[in-house]
Formats: structure tokens, C-alpha cells, sequence
């Protein structure tokens, strides 16, 4: 645009947004340049400046969202036409980790009935909610990501663009929670994981638009250490069985960490290739390595062969079994036998109802409408949303600059499924505790789901590292 | 510095998981050797066997008989899928072949989802096979050693009926020159659809015996199809000796190799395969 | 597969006009413009494999290697700032996953059908897994590479970039295009009707003088380059390049796409694709959550089945054999009818006793183990001469014939041709010097026309054994129509010359069997049994052709009809248990008691 859109801008500096809208006539009165008239009455300056000014109008949308308009201008999906909002779940419905993907999608959907409903559940976490969302009805639809990054991002940008979805919400691998991390940076859409247990998600692959609500591997290790040396000891000698990429990595790190600080030492990491079938070799490697302790680290299907063939190479007899990160419907799979004793990490778990009302509420509305407990991934689901309801009622809009402020104002929930909770702003991450539990030997349930004893419920504060520790950049919210 | 007694237990391991790969690789070998086919769908039969046999250890809580019912029901569904689609594609191109068995792969995985969902089910050892055994230089899971020994025993009426059986001799013929039995008069489609439930059989009765080892999912068989295909190209397409030794090498270069770098125990298999193919495609034993 | 074809423009035009006006109908239906650029991508992706399936014959359910290889070298190079430029970077993924390519083919190819379908898959596997782990550093292992750039132009102070959905689109829509046209010229290329005889009849093609070899690797790199294209652009569009375009699924999602849609079309990956995206996502909207697989297997299955050329292939059966359009056939000879075969002249008018040996063997011999099928043949012919061979069943004559034409090489001695040694050089190096050998047993291009088949072999002669004419139009070859002309009217089949094989009678069959190794311009003609299988009235009618073809070249006939033979050679070699019994004038031989004895299996005169 040359010196025309320098002259333009100032011109707006000086005389403000009508001059532009104006054009030329305002800014006639320049003394520096010679007056000279042809036959139509034209100057040459009115000439260039009505051009200026006809560009100038034209150059109005683009420099829209510099200006402090009263209204906020349109960002992303925003603003919201229509009395519905749509909410994206996108989940691995086939696949290794379909169940915990199904799950969620029952949690999620659990929620926004809720807040349709204005059950009294989610008004307990979202204080402001009556009906919906700033009284629009929440509308959602599903897509089967199949754990594949690509085929979530791609159903993302489906939700974002056909449905003008306001928030996409889901996960269970990490590598789909940070490839959607960004795509929602860049498409200035909020998103929000389900499960994902890296560090690197609200570490070095944050993101402005995104905000995590479970528990990952840092603080899965530190609340589970504690524990471990109060009821194991502080001399055990750890055998780790450990997948072969960022999640299994950042997982071992941080528990070796935090155990090792206390007195454990490692006696052998075993790394396996996700998807694995055959732990024969490693469980013969565990075997002989001397260990007292086994850690598995795998996930899903990983976590269920793994834990099953090394039962069947006897490496139960003389170890005790710790799942810092354990997948849901895991004891489903395995059966109870083999989680008898065996120390875990979860998000959630039903029967932390006893200290939890809002927990038992949920386990119970839960039950009623899909027959069967729910798992932690679920949960995580549903803690999204309502948290994410809540950000936007005291945002008061959907403009996610005003919505991701709503979530970094640091405000403390005094109850939530899981107890007290808070955001943090500087890496968005939930500050939340996390369950350890102990299994139960199958003699000792009291019903068919009673397949844990809760040993300690940590509370978050304690258990996190600091923001930038892990790399942390958040990106701009406009 | 070599660890002795790791060597030589995962040196026994690697023979019971080949004896496995040897037995549903057995299946895929006779099926192409006789048929020319190259079945893509055997993982898929592998898992049906496995999810076949649940089904009946649900109802009869007896493992014996989620044995048998698993490969028998693999065994006629193969009939089937042999004298309702297989039969057609004889005369059309190896790709076609290729693409239809591949496909039908999929169809039966995705009706197993559909039918019984994602997650992973449970079929326990039977009580006689539970527990660990001690070998002096290792321990080991007496489920895995029983599971080597039917697996030993399948391998050997497989064996049997090959060698010692008319039937047997019809498709070794088959194998060698099937237009030539078609002329001598034998019922050739009969056989062909014999021998593809045999391998469908094979192929079942593996992943019903594997169960209580590995946890079935729907795609439980996916990765073995293709150590499967590593299998039958070390050891010679069409080829029954090879298919054994076959599952046995690959097998212990498994097992070795996890010794050194777990990470690279499944892509040494397919750096093998590649180099098998290029310099000698016929394998150990095999003949086309 | 050449049925119903759309001529000339065509359907580059119709392509311009659903990749124009597509943004605007297609959204009703709930595409956008994301789902659409993806489309574009695997359809991209596609052409490449087409080209290497549908149109040479080659099944790979590798090419997320190179899918995969060009993105990851395209992504890696931006997100690091090694290269500003988004078009160089994927310039860069295309070039490296083309070199990559190269390195697997050269392994790869060694092998055909399953073998290769087995290989392609254990190198796809291993690149999955050195993307996953080894170079995990680079590629981010598991979790990819994020914060792609979007490519931008940047010419004078002119700035666009491509950071819209739709601008986006539009980008791959061009890209797509440009990529059809290429893939287009290469199909209508002399290069691209030598893929579909190898297709068809790899080990004829060989015969005909066409280094197949160098031929497949070409393709596979072409392939691969598409495939790296596609991988590039697949990262650029979603800002983010996922480590799953290295995985089997990839493979053998192209496949199933490229099947569906119609394989050798050029267009069918990118119908393929459409329905398969498409529906993917409107069957899962439709509630059928998981299950949106197993219907899409089931219609992969039931196509295969019954509509083996897809969709497209489908159409264009259902538009009838439309007959080809002459834009994409050799434009007719017109004008001079001067046979240009480049013969050499007439040879009735040199007395015998002159010419020169044109083809010999001397002490040649084959052994496969303890089995003698040749030994010790001395065996010469001179230019011009019309040599018989006769001899009882399993007497060494296919063998025999096989050696000389570099089909098998020989255990001892050596064959000459022209003065020359070429013990050993291979059947296509043999052809383009000037040998070629007709079929006891038709090896035709069975899916190819009368005059296509021809052209496969005149293409040999005027370009050698390989020659990169990608770009060319097979019309501007010079002098190919006139020659195949030429041949059409020598084999008497100038007036089937659009017809296909299958439509042919036997007789035809043989004529154009004889014809394609005439269509070579071979100085020696070996015919194996030309008369096998021919009524009395054809087998006169081949005798005055081979009469009339050995006026200008050399014919080396085996034969069991002993009239016919008898009737035209000048010279008859009688084999013998592997080695040459007799030799001599059809007169010399018909009298001769040795030979009688050899095929009565010994009548003694008492």
C-alpha cells in the first residue's frame, strides 16, 4: 500500500477511526502541499488522498482487531450465532484405546446433558450456570480419532469448521493431546485433553488455547512416592517396565526422581515398542535383574499383557507391583487377581464418593444413566466441561481471549469431583489431587466394582513441578 | 559381557513363541503353496479363533473345550469363506487375490468390534497349567510350556495328515502342480477347500491356545500376520518344513535380539525378511 | 482399460471444472474445504501409486515410506528454519523421498508380484520404525512435528499466504492439477505404454527389446515422488506432520482407496479418496460411530468382487466399448506406403554361397544338474537364409532357441551374432541387436489393441532398450505410425488393428504374435512353431508370409508340419537327444535313415 497507508495511519492517529471511514474530506487541510487545480475541480492531493481514503476503508477489516472496538471482535468460532453451541468430542472410538475413548465420550456427554438440564451437579462446579451456556443450549457431536494424530486433527478441523465448534475436548494418547494443542493455537479454538499422561503437554508443547484437567506423569510419581516409602520402604530395588516413547520416558524420569531421592534404587529399565504382544524376554530380564518392586509403565493394551505375563513368569511371588499411570479398565482386563496389592495412580476413582460428595453424586447419576461405573477418563470429561462452563459464564462470552482469562484468574474451586481445585496460569494445568489406591486381594470386595482400597487422596499443591520446568511457553491469545 | 543363564533362557524362550508363529505360519504356507492365494486374512482367523474360543469358555468355563470349538468353528468358517469367495478369484491376477483376502481381513476384524467391543477379554489358563515351573537355568510359566507342547502336537498331526494321509499327499501334490492333480482326476476343489480350512484351522486353533498368553482384542492380529509373512518368506513359500523352521528362526531373533535392544526386536525381523527376499526370494526351503 | 477413455483435453478440462466449481456445490453436502484439500492430497498421493499399479502392474503396500520420508524431510527442514521457503521445502521432501526410492527400488524390484508386495511391506515397517526411534531426535518420534509453517509468496513487494482454508485448497487443487497433466503425458508417453506392457507381459516386453528393469525403477521413483509431494503437503495443511503417515494403515488405505475408485485411471485415487473421506465422516455422523469401518470394508470387498475396476472402471463399461479417440492413438500412416522396415534389400538375388554368417553357436550346450538338454551344436546360419529345425519331442529345440535369443544362458560355448559374442547378454540386449524370437505359445499384451501391441515393439526399436521420454507424446515419436502400419500390413491384420486381443480368432493371434517380433525390425526372425495349432488354409496362408518376411531377413523356423517346412527352407538342422543328429537340404534330410530312425525311435532295416 506504499506511503498511502503511512499517511492513512496517521491521519487515524490524530484524528481517530471516523477519519478513515471520512476518507479524504478531513484531512484536506495539510499545508505542505501546493494547491494545484485542473479543469474538474480535483486537486492533485484530494486525488491521492480520496484514494488514500478508499483504501483506507478497505483496509478497515484487516486492522480491526487493533482497535478497542465495544464489542469483541471475531476470533475463531467467535462470536456465536444461533441459540446452541457445539462442543467437538473427539475420541478414539476403534483401536487400542477405544474403551477409555468411549468412556470419556460418556462423561463429556453426561455433562452437557447436565448443563442443558441445569442439573444440580454441574452448578456445584459451575455456580453461574442455569440452563446451557450463557443460556445456549450445548449441542455436541463425535468423531473417531482411532489414537491417530492426523485423523484427529482432521476431525478437529471438522468440528471447527462445519460446526463452529467452540471447544474441542478428548483424547487418550499424548501425541493427539499435543498435536491438538496447536491446532488449536492456530485456529484460536479452545481445546481441551481427556487423557493424557506426558509432561510435555502442559510442558514444552503448551499452548495458549488448550488446558488440562488430569493428572500426568510428574505428579502421578510425586504423590505415588510418598506413599510407596511409608508402606514398602525407602531401600527397594525397582525393575521398570517402560514403553519406548515420550509418554514412557517422561513417566520413568519422573518416578526414578522422586524414588530414588528417597532411598529406592533402579535395577533395570526395560524398554518395550509400543504395541508389544510378548513379554516374555523383558519379564525374564526382570527376572533376573533382583528386583523387589515392579513398575509398569505401559498403557491400554500395554499395561493389560504386560501386567498378565508377568504374573505368569511368577515375577509377583517376589515383587509388589506399582502402576504409577494406570489406564482405565485395566482390572477389567486383567482380572483382580493379578491387581491384588498393587499400588496405582488415578485421576479418579468411584470410591473416593465416601470423602467426596460431588464424586458420589456423579458415580450415581453416572450408574443411572449408563449402567456401569465410570472410569477416571470419563470423569475428566466431565470435569472439562464443567469447568469450562464455569470459565465462560464468568467470562461472560465466548471470546476466548475473555474465556482463557476467565480460566488464569487463578480462582479456587472449593469443590469439584475430585475436591478442592484450581487453575494455574502460567503452564494450564489443572492443580488437582491424585488417587492412590491399593488392590484389594478379590476375598476382600465388598461388590463387584469394590476393586480398590484408597489409600491417599494428595492434594495438588504439593505434587507439581514448576510452570516453566518442563518448558513451558504459552502463546498469545489473539 | 554375556549373561549366560539370560542367554540361554531367552535361547528357549524364542523356540516357544516360534513354535507358535511355526504352527499359524504352517496354515498360510499350505494355503498359498496349494492355492496360490496369499491370505491376508489369516491374522483376522487368528484372532476369530481366539474370540471363537472365549465364547465357548464363557458358556462351558472349560478350556478344553474352548480349544476345540475355537478351531473347529475356524476351520468351517474358512470352508466357507473358501466355496463362498475365495473359489473365485483361481483365475484372477495374484493382486486381486491379494486385495480381496485383504480386505475381507478387515471385515472380519471390524465385525468382531462391533460384535464385542474394544476391549480386551479374558481367557484364563486352565487350573492343571497355572502357576510357574522351574527349568534350573530359568522359570518359567507352565501355561507357555503347555501351550509349546499342543502347539508340538498340532505341528505333528499337521505333520501326519500332510505325509502319512491320502488326503495329505493330494495336496502335496497340490502344492508341486495342482493343474496336473486336476488332470489325474482328484477332486481338486474339494481339496482347495479343504486344505484352506485346514490353514484356517491352524491358524485358529493358535489364537484360542495363545489367549490366556496374550489378552485378545479385535486387532490382536494384525501384528502377527506380518511376522507371519516374515515367517513364510524365510522359510520358503508353500513350504511345511520351512514354515517350522521359519517360525523358530524368527522366533529366536526375537527373543535375541531383546536381549540386546528391545526396541529393534521387531525390525530385525523385517531387516531379515528384506534381505531374504533379495538375495534368495525361495527361502530356505521353498521351491516357486 | 482404454475403452471409453476420454480423449484429448477432455479430461483435463473436466478435472478444472469439479476442482473449480467443487468449493461451491460440495460444502452442501458437508465437505469443506479442509476435507476437500485432503481429498486433493491422497488423490495426489494416488497418481503416483496408480502409476506404479494400475498402469505397470507393480502392488506396493509400502508407499508410506515415501509418503512419509518426503513429509518428515519437508517438515523437518521448515520447523528447525533450515529452509524459509514452505515451496522449497517441499520441493526438497519431494527430491528426498525420490532418492530414497531409488535406494529401495534397487532392492525392491529385484522381486515381482507377492515377493514385492511382501518386500514393499517389510521396508515400510522399517521405516516406521526408524522414523519412531532412531531419528526420533528429528522427526519427534511418536509425537511428530508440529508448527509447520503455511507456505506464503513473496515476489517483489506482492505477499500472499496461504493461511485460509479455502486458499489452501486452492493451492492443492493447482498442485493436483499440474500433477494430473504430468501423470497424463507420462500415460500417453512412450514411457507410459511400455509400463502397461510390462503389466501385461513383463517377460515379452523384456523380449521386445525394453529394459523393464529400468523401466519399473523409473516408475517406483515417480511414484515415490508423488508420494513425497503428498506426504509434504499433508503437514503443511494441518501445520502438523503426524508420525502416522508411516504406517501400514497408510499403505493400504491408498490401496483400498485407489481400488475403489478404479486402478489405471489416473482419476480413480481421487474418487477413491472422496468416497472414502467422505464417508468416513458422514457414517460416523450418522450414528454409526466404530462401525463406519466395517461398512467401508465390506465395500471395499464387494467391489473387488464384482467391479475389479472400480468406479471409474465401472462408468466406463457402462458406457460401452466406446472405441478409442484417435488423439490418443498413432495418428495413420498417410502418404507413401514405402515399407520402411528398415530391411536390408532383397536376398533371392546374392548367390548363398556369398552371404555372410549372420547368427552362430559353437559347442554350445546347457546342463541343469545332471540333465543334458544341449550339448556340443555347432550350428551357423548366413544372412538371408530360410534355416528348418526339426527334431522328435524333447530334442533340445526350445532349449536351444532359448539360448540364442538370451532367454537362458548356456553352460559351454558360445553364440554369435553378427560376427559378434553375445554369450550371455540377455534376451533384451539380444532383441535390440537385432534378434527376435516369435512364440510357440502366444505372448501377447493381452489387454492392449492390435496396433498398441505393435507399437511396443517398433518403440523398442526407435528408442532402445530404455530411453526417460516422459513428456513426449507417443504420436510425436517419428515414424511410428508408418512402421506399424507396415507390419499391420505384412501380418494381414491392418483392418483388426483397433480390435483387442481377446477379440482376435486363433489364427489372428498367430499373426500378430509373428508380427511383434516383426515389429521389432530384427534382421533374424526365430519363430518357435508358427503353425501350432493353425487350420490348412492358415497354415498356407502363414507359409507364404514367413516366404514373403524371409526375402529381407534371415528365418530360423522350428517346425513339426514337415510339408510346410520342407516346403520353404533352404537348410534343415535336425536335433537329436540334445545335440545336432543331421544337417543338410529338405531333400538331404527327408532321405536320410538316421533321421527316421530318431523319430521312429530306431526301425532297423533288416
Amino acid at each position: 500500500m506504499g506511503r498511502f497507508s503511512a499517511r492513512e495511519k496517521e491521519n487515524q492517529d490524530r484524528t481517530g477511526a471516523t477519519a478513515i471511514a471520512r476518507g479524504a474530506n478531513h484531512v484536506e487541510r495539510k499545508p505542505n502541499m501546493t494547491d494545484r487545480k485542473n479543469e474538474t475541480g480535483v486537486t492533485r492531493r484530494s486525488a491521492l488522498l480520496s484514494g488514500a481514503g478508499l483504501i483506507g476503508a478497505a483496509a478497515i477489516p484487516a486492522l480491526m482487531p487493533r482497535l478497542a472496538f465495544a464489542d469483541d471482535p471475531a476470533l475463531g468460532n467467535y462470536p456465536v450465532t444461533g441459540d446452541s453451541v457445539f462442543v467437538g468430542i473427539n475420541v478414539p472410538l476403534t483401536g487400542t484405546y477405544a474403551n477409555a475413548g468411549a468412556d470419556e465420550q460418556k462423561g463429556i456427554e453426561l455433562a452437557i446433558e447436565h448443563l442443558n438440564n441445569g442439573d444440580d451437579l454441574i452448578k456445584a462446579i459451575s455456580s453461574k450456570t442455569t440452563k446451557g451456556v450463557l443460556g445456549k443450549t450445548v449441542v455436541s457431536g463425535v468423531a473417531d480419532e482411532q489414537a491417530k494424530a492426523d485423523v484427529a486433527v482432521q476431525n478437529a478441523t471438522q468440528f471447527i469448521t462445519n460446526n463452529k465448534a467452540q471447544v474441542v475436548i478428548g483424547s487418550v494418547s499424548s501425541a493427539t493431546a499435543v498435536a491438538l494443542n496447536h491446532l488449536a493455537q492456530d485456529k484460536k479454538v479452545l481445546y481441551l485433553p481427556g487423557i493424557s499422561g506426558s509432561n510435555d503437554t502442559t510442558g514444552k508443547d503448551c499452548t495458549r488455547y488448550s488446558f488440562r484437567e488430569c493428572f500426568y506423569a510428574y505428579s502421578a510419581s510425586a504423590a505415588l512416592a510418598p506413599v510407596l516409602f511409608k508402606e514398602l520402604g525407602k531401600t527397594r530395588k525397582a525393575a521398570y517396565l517402560t514403553p519406548d516413547y515420550t509418554y514412557g520416558h517422561t513417566v520413568f524420569d519422573s518416578m526414578t526422581k522422586f524414588t530414588e531421592a528417597g532411598g529406592w534404587t533402579t535395577a533395570t529399565n526395560q524398554l518395550f515398542p509400543l504395541g508389544a504382544t510378548d513379554y516374555s524376554a523383558y519379564a525374564l530380564n526382570i527376572a533376573n535383574s533382583g528386583a523387589d518392586t515392579l513398575v509398569v509403565i505401559g498403557f491400554g493394551n500395554d499395561a493389560v499383557n504386560s501386567i498378565k505375563q508377568a504374573k505368569q513368569f511368577g515375577l509377583f511371588d517376589k515383587m509388589t507391583l506399582v502402576v504409577p499411570y494406570m489406564s482405565p479398565f485395566l482390572v477389567q482386563q486383567v482380572g483382580q487377581d493379578l491387581v491384588a496389592g498393587v499400588y496405582a495412580g488415578l485421576d479418579f476413582y468411584w470410591g473416593i464418593g465416601d470423602k467426596f460428595p460431588l464424586a458420589k453424586q456423579f458415580v450415581d447419576k453416572f450408574e443411572a444413566k449408563y449402567g456401569a461405573k465410570p472410569e477416571w477418563g470419563a470423569e475428566a470429561g466431565y470435569m472439562q466441561i464443567a469447568l469450562w462452563a464455569d470459565a465462560v459464564e464468568t467470562a461472560g462470552t465466548f471470546y476466548p481471549p475473555k474465556v482463557i482469562a476467565a480460566y488464569e484468574s487463578g480462582k479456587k474451586y472449593a469443590d469439584s469431583l475430585v475436591g478442592p481445585v484450581q487453575w494455574r496460569a502460567a503452564d494450564h494445568q489443572l492443580i488437582r489431587p491424585v488417587i492412590v489406591v491399593k488392590g484389594k486381594k478379590p476375598g476382600d470386595m465388598k461388590s463387584k466394582d469394590d476393586y480398590y482400597e484408597v489409600v491417599d487422596i494428595v492434594p495438588g499443591d504439593g505434587i507439581m513441578q514448576a510452570p516453566d520446568a518442563f518448558g513451558c511457553k504459552l502463546g498469545d491469545a489473539m | 559381557m554375556l549373561n549366560w543363564a539370560n542367554f540361554v533362557s531367552q535361547l528357549f524362550n524364542g523356540l516357544v513363541s516360534g513354535a507358535l508363529l511355526a504352527l499359524i505360519s504352517a496354515g498360510l504356507t499350505i494355503i498359498y503353496g496349494t492355492l496360490g492365494v496369499l491370505n491376508l486374512a489369516h491374522g483376522a482367523l487368528f484372532m476369530l479363533g481366539g474370540y471363537a474360543g472365549f465364547v465357548a469358555y464363557q458358556e462351558t468355563g472349560s478350556f478344553i473345550v474352548a480349544v476345540v470349538v475355537g478351531a473347529l468353528f475356524v476351520g468351517v468358517v474358512g470352508i466357507v469363506l473358501e466355496r463362498v469367495l475365495i473359489r473365485h478369484f483361481y483365475d484372477r491376477p495374484d493382486e486381486d487375490q491379494i486385495l480381496v483376502t485383504f480386505g475381507l481381513g478387515i471385515v472380519l476384524v471390524e465385525l468382531v468390534r462391533v460384535g464385542f467391543g474394544s476391549l480386551a477379554q479374558m481367557v484364563p489358563a486352565p487350573e492343571w497349567a497355572a502357576g510357574i515351573t522351574r527349568l534350573g537355568f530359568t522359570i518359567y510359566p507352565t501355561y507357555r510350556l503347555v501351550a509349546f507342547g499342543i502347539v508340538a502336537v498340532a505341528l505333528l498331526g499337521l505333520y501326519l495328515l500332510l505325509y502319512r494321509t491320502r488326503l495329505g499327499l493330494t495336496v502335496r501334490a497340490g502344492i508341486e502342480d495342482a493343474t496336473m492333480v486336476d488332470a489325474l482326476g482328484i477332486n481338486i476343489q474339494r481339496t482347495f477347500m479343504i486344505v484352506f480350512g485346514i490353514g484356517a484351522m491352524a491358524a485358529g486353533f493358535a489364537g484360542i491356545v495363545n489367549a490366556p498368553i496374550i489378552s485378545i482384542t479385535p486387532n490382536v492380529g494384525d501384528d502377527i500376520l506380518i511376522e507371519c509373512f516374515v515367517v513364510v518368506v524365510i522359510g520358503g513359500v508353500g513350504s511345511f518344513p520351512g514354515a517350522i523352521v521359519g517360525g523358530l528362526i524368527a522366533g529366536e531373533i526375537m527373543s535375541l535380539t531383546s536381549m540386546f535392544n528391545p526396541a529393534y526386536s521387531a525390525v530385525m525381523l523385517f531387516a531379515v525378511m528384506a534381505l531374504v527376499l533379495v538375495v534368495r526370494p525361495q527361502g530356505l526351503f521353498g521351491t516357486r | 482399460m482404454i475403452t471409453g477413455r476420454l480423449s484429448g483435453w477432455a479430461a483435463p478440462v473436466i478435472l478444472a471444472i469439479i476442482l473449480i466449481v467443487g468449493p461451491f456445490v460440495l460444502p452442501l453436502i458437508g465437505a469443506n474445504a479442509d476435507m476437500m484439500s485432503r481429498i486433493l492430497i491422497w488423490g495426489l498421493f494416488g497418481l503416483g501409486f496408480d502409476l506404479l499399479f494400475g498402469y505397470t502392474g507393480l502392488l506396493s503396500f509400502g508407499q508410506s515410506a515415501f509418503y512419509g520420508t518426503g513429509g518428515f524431510i519437508a517438515a523437518y527442514l521448515l520447523v528447525s528454519h533450515r529452509i524459509g521457503d514452505v515451496f522449497l521445502g517441499l520441493a526438497m521432501g519431494t527430491v528426498g523421498a525420490a532418492i530414497v526410492a531409488f535406494l529401495v527400488g534397487l532392492l525392491a524390484l529385484r522381486r515381482t508380484g507377492i515377493y514385492f508386495a511382501m518386500i514393499t511391506v517389510a521396508f515400510a515397517e522399517m521405516f516406521f520404525f526408524v522414523e519412531n526411534s532412531p531419528l526420533s531426535a528429528w522427526t519427534g518420534g511418536e509425537n511428530g512435528l508440529p508448527n509447520v509453517p503455511k507456505p506464503a509468496i513473496h515476489i517483489g513487494g506482492f505477499d500472499y499466504a496461504f493461511d485460509t482454508d479455502w486458499r489452501m485448497y486452492g493451492l492443492i487443487a493447482v498442485l493436483f492439477f499440474l500433477g494430473f497433466l504430468v501423470a497424463r503425458r507420462i500415460v500417453n508417453s512412450p514411457f507410459g505404454h511400455i509400463l502397461t506392457a510390462i503389466r501385461d507381459n513383463p517377460a515379452r516386453a523384456s523380449a521386445v527389446g525394453h529394459a523393464i528393469s529400468r523401466y519399473k525403477l523409473a516408475v517406483f521413483v515417480i511414484a515415490a515422488a508423488y508420494a513425497g509431494l503428498a506426504g509434504g503437503l499433508s503437514g503443511v495443511i494441518q501445520s502438523y506432520m503426524a508420525p502416522d503417515a508411516f504406517t501400514f494403515d497408510t499403505s493400504g488405505q491408498l490401496v483400498m482407496q485407489t481400488i475403489i475408485g478404479g486402478a489405471g485411471t489416473l482419476y480413480g485415487p481421487l474418487i477413491g479418496a472422496a468416497i472414502w473421506l467422505y464417508l468416513r465422516s458422514a457414517l460416523q455422523i450418522a450414528g454409526l460411530g466404530p462401525a463406519w469401518k466395517l461398512v467401508l470394508g465390506l465395500v471395499f470387498v464387494l467391489l473387488i468382487v464384482f467391479l475389479r475396476r472400480g468406479i471409474v472402471g465401472g462408468v466406463r463399461d457402462l458406457f460401452g466399448r466406446m472405441r478409442r479417440t484417435p488423439a490418443d492413438e498413432i495418428a495413420p500412416v498417410t502418404g507413401s506406403a514405402a515399407p520402411v522396415l528398415h530391411v536390408v534389400e532383397d536376398h533371392t538375388a546374392t548367390p548363398r554361397g556369398a552371404r555372410p554368417v549372420v547368427l552362430e553357436a559353437r559347442g554350445l550346450g546347457k546342463r541343469y544338474g545332471g540333465i543334458v538338454a544341449n550339448a556340443d551344436i555347432d550350428f551357423a546360419v548366413k544372412e538371408g537364409e530360410i534355416r528348418g529345425i526339426i527334431g522328435p519331442n524333447g530334442a533340445g529345440k526350445s532349449t536351444f532357441f532359448k539360448m540364442l535369443t538370451g532367454e537362458i544362458g548356456p553352460t559351454a560355448g558360445r553364440i554369435l551374432l553378427f560376427g559378434g559374442d553375445i554369450t550371455g547378454r540377455g534376451v533384451t540386449a539380444t532383441s535390440q541387436m537385432g534378434l527376435s524370437k516369435s512364440y510357440q505359445i502366444n505372448q501377447l499384451f493381452p489387454k492392449l489393441t492390435v496396433r498398441q501391441n505393435l507399437n511396443i515393439a517398433a518403440l523398442a526399436r526407435t528408442r532402445g532398450m530404455f530411453r526417460l521420454d516422459l513428456m513426449r507424446h507417443v504420436n510425436q515419436v517419428p515414424e511410428l505410425g508408418n512402421d506399424v502400419a507396415e507390419t499391420l500390413r505384412l501380418v494381414g491384420l491392418t483392418d483388426k488393428a483397433d480390435a483387442l486381443v481377446s477379440e482376435l480368432t486363433y489364427g489372428e493371434k498367430r499373426r500378430l504374435e509373428i508380427g511383434l517380433a516383426l515389429g521389432t525390425g530384427p534382421r533374424i526372425l526365430l519363430l518357435d512353431e508358427p503353425l501350432a495349432g493353425m487350420s490348412p488354409q492358415e497354415r498356407a496362408d502363414t507359409v507364404k508370409l514367413l516366404k514373403q518376411i524371409g526375402r529381407t531377413r534371415t528365418l530360423v523356423v522350428v517346425e513339426h508340419d514337415m510339408d510346410a517346412l520342407f516346403g520353404m527352407a533352404d537348410r534343415i538342422t535336425v536335433f537329436n537327444e540334445g545335440r545336432v543328429l543331421v544337417e543338410g537340404t529338405p531333400g538331404e534330410i527327408q532321405g536320410n535313415a538316421r533321421v527316421q530312425e530318431a523319430y521312429l525311435g530306431g526301425v532297423h532295416v533288416a
